[in-house]
């Protein structure tokens, strides 16, 4: 069986969408039956044996004659059976189903409800009475818009992050070079099937996953599917039973670096590993995100209270003998009050605000909840190459001379303090630069050195850049010493030579090398030292080891350098034989050591350390070795200084690894192959005793287990990555964060957001981002909540007391999605009070959004405060009118009865309907102008939840800006001439304006004492009760 | 987050009762007795304060107001024009002249609101010098006396059932009382049957005057025995012609600062009514 186990014998799983539309349906349908099967079976390690066979088994296995390929017929039959050779792109759902889940989802909900009851209530109403209020009806209907209008905003902002994510998009068709009935043709890369045999060269992407026939010097870079930053040698021998690891196997869509190969098909399109992890990812499931499980909670509390208020009052109303159907639309406006109308717009717009603070700093966010995520995450997994490190191999170390030498790693890379007029580093210099076969590509004369772009494998670009950056340019150099022959490296030598013309005596030659340090030692006889030459001693060779081992410590790859002035029998015109040598190769005079490593970026261990001082724990799952995933760990602060894993402290103390105290360890590097025989516990408990952790060797499906593992312990978890082999953590992860510039298209699908330049620190300036947001939507939500009780109010006294109506549906309207909306955004702007980025992440079990305390701040205190404040105004208006307030007790009926028009106030006049309903309309404005007045107040006191408003100032211009506005806003709906006709709102006297004002001052003093006392009395019963 | 099973029924209703009551921390509703007690106390206090600061500055705003005049009129600078008896609900009178029941409601009323106008009633009031403005400085004020005679058939005097048992029902009609209104001109109130071959309309006093001695008003504290001017409107049916109904509209006429034409105040100096006589 090949790649996909069983599946073979249905239909295959990249099914061709084109055949015909019959077929397509019946696998759609079988696909999604299986479909769950089929994640776990994903989930699983690639099975395949086809690196195992020889290669007549092969060609039996696939009908295929290895020399000659298929007929091209037969490629076209098998073309038909399998489908093109694409990867199904991940099943997007339809513009109208995303504009629905704008439109349906979570908030919006709430007021959809709420829309739905003023419907019924106006239905009901209009069904027994004949003249109705039409306040019913137009709720329901403003309630509709609003969800609407901030569905269509939200859906804009998303379609907008999605339209960048196009632009990404590669549209160059590949071609794949197939041999068929014996002749090489070029073929579309969707065109090669099952069985072909293919030939790449370097620079190509590989067309399909192919088992290696031949292949010679060819080099792949694999990075984007395990994560090695160095390119891998195939040959076509089977080196390992790991498919991933064996030398016989290249995969599609990674790239050949060099040389050339040729190797038969054995999976093509979604059969393919690469397939396989883009299905895995695209057919993951997706947890909620924080801020939608935090906005459910906070439903549920406003619901809950709703329905508190509504039952309460329904059975007061029914006890105090309002009839059934009264009852019920009581019930249903009580209900609907409840529904703070302007949240769902406020909400969205400090998302969408912060979202674009993101994207200034190089953060695109895909989805705006996403925006907060990144506040809330307590572990980053994070991918090592590309995101922690550079992902080009850079040198880092020298050895000459006795003495190590630090080069300049830093992406900007200018120089390197290199002792000057040292004649080792120059002789070593020219034989790095000289016996190199990499090369500038052409027209880069502008971009600096570190930016070019070369030919050749990694490590001999990076010597190429060093030698450029530090010495002198190469190709002068080349130049000079034209190469006469060579010997290029291969894995059995493991060394590389060239012999070039001496600069300074063009007649003789000079035989240089580098390869591996311990076979260039083996090649040399005297060593190099201040640029005399010295006879090989102990002393030496015991420096030489000391060196190789504290530079291969750290991860880096070392190379030797030794060189030999060819004797002038050897002279210009000689001529080199490499296959049958004719000249001397033994006796060389060692030069020195280089050592070079993908260097950490430049911003990467601030932006860790600063993760970990926020609390968070930043994990290292990568498919490198464990020694490269280490020292980078270790480079970076992902381990920190002084932490030891327990082999460290086993070597350190010369102790067995059992006998060390595993409670003391918190540092540990867990590998791939120690990962796949762990079960979930043992993985939990790995987790949860480390603070330092890294994955080396992981496959794509570990680094899913490991998010999993991470989320099962209750973490939220971001997981930062830019190759395939990513992407299924990114897609499950709470937050996948990927690269933009170096990041794959399938992990950019796959993520939340990405990093549009690819730097690390970014995420810093997302978790700061996402808690400030947090807080601030708590502010917010504070500040909108409030006036929910002074309006709700007026309308439960109404039924309970039997006074007229003191404010009405338009005026509450007014305040939710007019005077208190800006201010309730202002509180976006918000500074933070302290620093977000020294306390732990929330707990996302009790540190909710919206919690009881909240409401109770809200509700319970500054609301009734405000309450009062508008109930103040009211009866003073009404009073001064000629109704006090005892005679308003009861006088409801007929109050309301539009036929009664000689009602009796308290000094015997009498007034016609339309006159004390004008009365009534002055005293809802008036009401509402209250709530505008005593939001000034819950607007400043909200601006903080701890800190006094005298520490935190009043720098937010925002804010200010809101202040006026809603109090301009107050004054022309009062003033303005036709308010009267269009929204029933009347001029006010200047002293009623005065009325709240104690009580706005109150609320300020009030809050600012509940401050004071939390300050002082930290963990004390009132920070217990009402801080927020 | 990861996904979490579905909790089965009995595993939520323990969780309930968990909730209501937990027996090994004694939390009562998720809080202890303690913190209930603390929780409660908290709020006490706060809206103990609260109550007490509202109570106070409702205290200090009644304090400012006058007890005999309300501190604004500008609301109500017109009266309204209002029938006597309302109709429970709209302004649509139906009775039928033999079945007395029918319009048994009304006269018992009609008698009710006359009972104050009865000449014995009005015995302490200050007979007031006829077609002026009866101003005055106080600080006793007197109440001008209104002559029921002057309702005429109306009166209930001759007629014990206001007309309704000959089919010609009596309706007042009277102007809503406003503090300090002095009405100009000479106002009255005049009403017009919509339809004059079903019903004609007759005023008493003649014309529907309102004489000007009963403004200013002073207010229910300071004008005690005040008696609002009435005017009477018979509807006369026309015979023969049973079973119809008709629509009569009062206005008030003669004076110009007082309005009888609003947009949306349809009771502003004006009323309009409807009556059907039964067969």
């Amino acid at each position: 069986m090949g790649l996909g186990g069983g599946k073979e014998t249905g239909a295959p799983q990249g099914q061709n969408p084109s055949t015909t539309p019959k077929k397509e349906k019946k696998t759609k349908k079988m696909r999604r039956k299986r479909k769950k099967a089929d994640i776990e079976e994903l989930k699983k390690e690639v099975a395949m044996d086809d690196h195992k066979l020889t290669l007549e088994e092969l060609s039996a296995k696939y009908s295929v004659d290895l020399t000659t390929g298929h007929s091209p017929e037969k490629a076209n039959e098998i073309l038909i059976r399998d489908g093109p050779n694409t990867l199904t792109p991940p099943p997007t759902s339809p513009e109208w189903i995303k504009f629905c889940k704008q439109l349906f989802g979570g908030f919006s909900l709430l007021l959809w409800t709420g829309s739905g009851l003023c419907f019924l209530a106006y239905g009901i109403q209009s069904n027994y009475h004949e003249e109705v209020m039409k306040d019913n009806l137009y709720l329901g209907g403003i309630l509709a818009i609003v969800v609407i209008i901030t569905g269509c905003f939200s859906y804009f902002q998303e379609t907008k992050s999605s339209k960048i994510m196009e632009s990404f998009k590669n549209m160059v068709p590949q071609q794949a070079l197939v041999i068929r009935g014996g002749e090489k043709i070029q073929v579309d890369v969707q065109n090669v099937v099952l069985g072909d045999v293919v030939e790449v060269k370097g620079g190509d992407r590989i067309p399909a996953d192919l088992r290696l026939i031949s292949a010679q010097g060819c080099k792949v870079d694999n990075s984007s599917l395990t994560g090695e930053s160095e390119p891998q040698s195939r040959c076509p021998d089977f080196t390992n039973e790991n498919p991933l690891e064996t030398r016989n196997i290249c995969f599609f869509s990674t790239n050949c670096v060099e040389g050339t190969a040729r190797g038969v098909v054995i999976a093509t399109g979604d059969d393919t590993v690469m397939g396989r992890i883009a299905s895995l990812t695209s057919g993951l499931t997706v947890g909620k995100t924080p801020i939608a499980t935090e906005i459910e909670h906070f439903i549920h509390l406003i619901t809950m209270v709703a329905m508190f208020l509504g039952v309460t009052f329904f059975g007061l109303s029914l006890i105090l003998g309002y009839g059934w159907l009264e009852a019920v639309i009581f019930l249903i406006g009580i209900i609907v009050a409840n529904v703070p109308e302007g949240l769902l717009a406020t909400v969205t717009v400090c998302l969408t605000l912060t979202a674009k603070r993101m994207a200034r700093k190089n953060c695109l966010v895909k989805n705006l909840e996403a925006v907060e995520t990144l506040g809330s995450t307590s572990t980053i997994c994070s991918d090592k190459t590309g995101t922690l490190t550079q992902n080009r191999m850079t040198v880092t170390h020298l050895w000459f001379d006795r003495t190590v030498y630090e080069a300049d790693t830093s992406e900007e890379a200018t120089g390197t303090v290199i002792p000057e007029g040292s004649d080792t580093w120059y002789i070593l210099a020219r034989i790095a630069g000289l016996c190199n076969r990499a090369d500038f590509k052409p027209n880069q004369e502008r971009l600096s050195i570190a930016k070019r772009t070369t030919t050749g494998d990694a490590s001999e670009s990076a010597l190429l850049k060093f030698i450029e950056q530090t010495y002198s340019p190469v190709s002068k150099m080349r130049e000079k010493n034209p190469k006469v022959a060579e010997i290029p490296f291969n894995s059995t030598n493991k060394y590389q030579m060239s012999i070039h013309l001496r600069e300074e005596n063009s007649q003789t030659h000079m035989l240089l090398m580098k390869g591996a340090p311990e076979r260039i030692l083996d090649f040399c006889s005297t060593f190099l030292l201040k640029g005399q030459e010295y006879p090989m001693d102990d002393q030496m060779k015991e420096d030489f080891q000391n060196a190789y081992l504290e530079l291969g410590g750290l991860g880096e790859r070392v190379l030797g350098f030794c060189f030999l002035n060819l004797p002038s029998s050897f002279s210009k015109g000689f001529q080199f034989n490499t296959d049958e040598i004719n000249f001397p190769m033994d006796n060389l005079c060692f030069a020195g050591l280089i050592s070079m490593i993908d260097p950490p970026r430049a911003a990467v261990p601030d932006a860790v350390s600063k993760c970990r001082s926020a609390g968070i724990k930043v994990i290292m799952v990568t498919g490198d070795h464990p020694i490269t995933a280490k020292a980078i760990a270790k480079g970076v602060g992902i381990i920190s200084e002084g932490n030891e894993t327990a082999e460290d402290i086993a070597a350190r103390l010369k102790i067995p690894i059992s006998e060390v105290d595993a409670s003391t360890v918190k540092a540990i590097v867990v590998h791939g192959s120690e990962l796949k025989d762990l079960n979930s516990e043992q993985l939990d408990q790995i987790l949860q005793n480390h603070s330092e952790i890294v994955f080396a060797r992981t496959s794509p499906q570990q680094k899913l287990i490991i998010v999993e593992g991470c989320q099962r312990l209750g973490a939220i978890v971001a997981v930062t990555g830019d190759g395939v082999n990513d992407s299924p953590a990114l897609k499950k992860a709470d937050i996948g964060i990927a690269m933009g510039i170096s990041g794959s298209d399938v992990s950019k699908q796959a993520a939340d957001m990405i990093l549009l330049d690819d730097n690390f620190a970014s995420i810093v300036t997302g978790v700061e981002e996402g808690r400030l947001i947090f807080d601030n939507l708590k502010k917010s939500i504070a500040y909108t909540l409030t006036s929910n009780i002074p309006e709700i109010s007026p309308f439960l006294l109404f039924i309970i007391l039997g006074i007229p109506l003191p404010l009405g549906t338009i005026a509450i309207l007014c305040i939710d999605l007019g005077t208190d909306m800006l201010p309730a955004i202002s509180l976006a702007y918000e500074s933070a009070e302290s620093d977000i980025m020294k306390r732990l992440p929330r707990n996302p079990k009790t540190d909710n959004l919206v919690n009881n305390r909240l409401i109770g701040m809200a509700y319970g205190q500054i609301g009734m405060i405000q309450a009062l404040a508008g109930f103040f105004t009211y009866f003073v208006i009404l009073a001064e009118n000629g109704f006090k307030p005892n005679d308003l007790l009861g006088i409801r009926l007929h109050w309301e009865d539009r036929y009664l028009n000689d009602l009796q106030d308290s000094y015997g006049q009498q007034w016609t309907y339309e006159q004390r309903k004008v009365v009534e309309f002055t005293c809802h404005t008036a009401f509402f102008v209250s709530i505008v007045i005593v939001q000034w107040a819950d607007l400043i006191i909200c601006k903080t939840r701890r800190n006094s408003v005298f520490q935190q100032g009043m720098k937010n211009k925002i804010l200010i800006l809101g202040l006026l506005e809603e109090t301009m806003l107050a004054a022309f709906l009062s003033y303005a001439p036709g308010m009267d006709l269009a929204l029933r709102m009347y001029p006010l006297k200047i002293t009623w304006w005065l009325c709240a004002t104690p009580y706005s001052f109150l609320i300020f003093v009030y809050d600012e004492i509940r401050k004071l006392v939390i300050r002082l009395r930290p963990g004390g019963w009132l920070e217990r009760e009402t801080y927020y | 987050m990861t996904k979490k099973e579905k909790k089965s029924f009995n595993q939520s209703m323990s969780e309930w009762k968990l909730f209501l009551y937990n027996p090994t921390t004694g939390e009562f509703l998720g809080r202890t007795a303690k913190s209930w007690g603390l929780i409660l106390l908290f709020y006490l206090v706060f809206y103990g304060f609260l109550a007490a600061l509202f109570t106070f500055t409702m205290w200090v705003m009644l304090q400012t107001l006058n007890d005999e005049v309300p501190k604004y009129r500008d609301q109500i600078p017109s009266p309204g024009l209002m029938v006597f008896p309302k109709p429970v609900t709209a302004l649509e009178y139906s009775f039928r002249a033999s079945d007395p029941a029918s319009y048994e409601e009304y006269v018992k009323e009609l008698k009710k609101f006359l009972k104050p106008y009865a000449l014995e009633e009005q015995k302490n009031l200050t007979a007031c010098p006829d077609g002026v403005l009866f101003d005055q400085k106080g600080p006793v004020y007197v109440a001008c006396q209104f002559p029921i005679s002057l309702l005429e058939g109306c009166s209930g005097v001759n007629d014990p059932d206001f007309g309704y048992s000959l089919g010609n029902p009596c309706i007042l009609v009277k102007m809503n009382r406003i503090i300090g209104l002095k009405p100009e001109g000479t106002p009255r109130i005049a009403c017009v049957s919509k339809d004059e071959n079903i019903a004609a309309v007759e005023t008493y006093p003649a014309d529907g005057i309102i004489d000007l001695k009963y403004f200013p008003y002073y207010g229910k504290k300071r004008h005690v025995g005040y008696r609002q001017p009435l005017v009477a409107v018979q509807v006369l049916f026309v015979p023969n012609n049973p079973g119809k109904e008709v629509t009569v509209e009062c206005k008030i006429d003669g004076s110009p600062n007082l309005k009888s034409q609003d947009d949306r105040d349809k009771f502003l100096g004006r009323v309009m009514f409807k009556i059907t006589a039964h067969a």
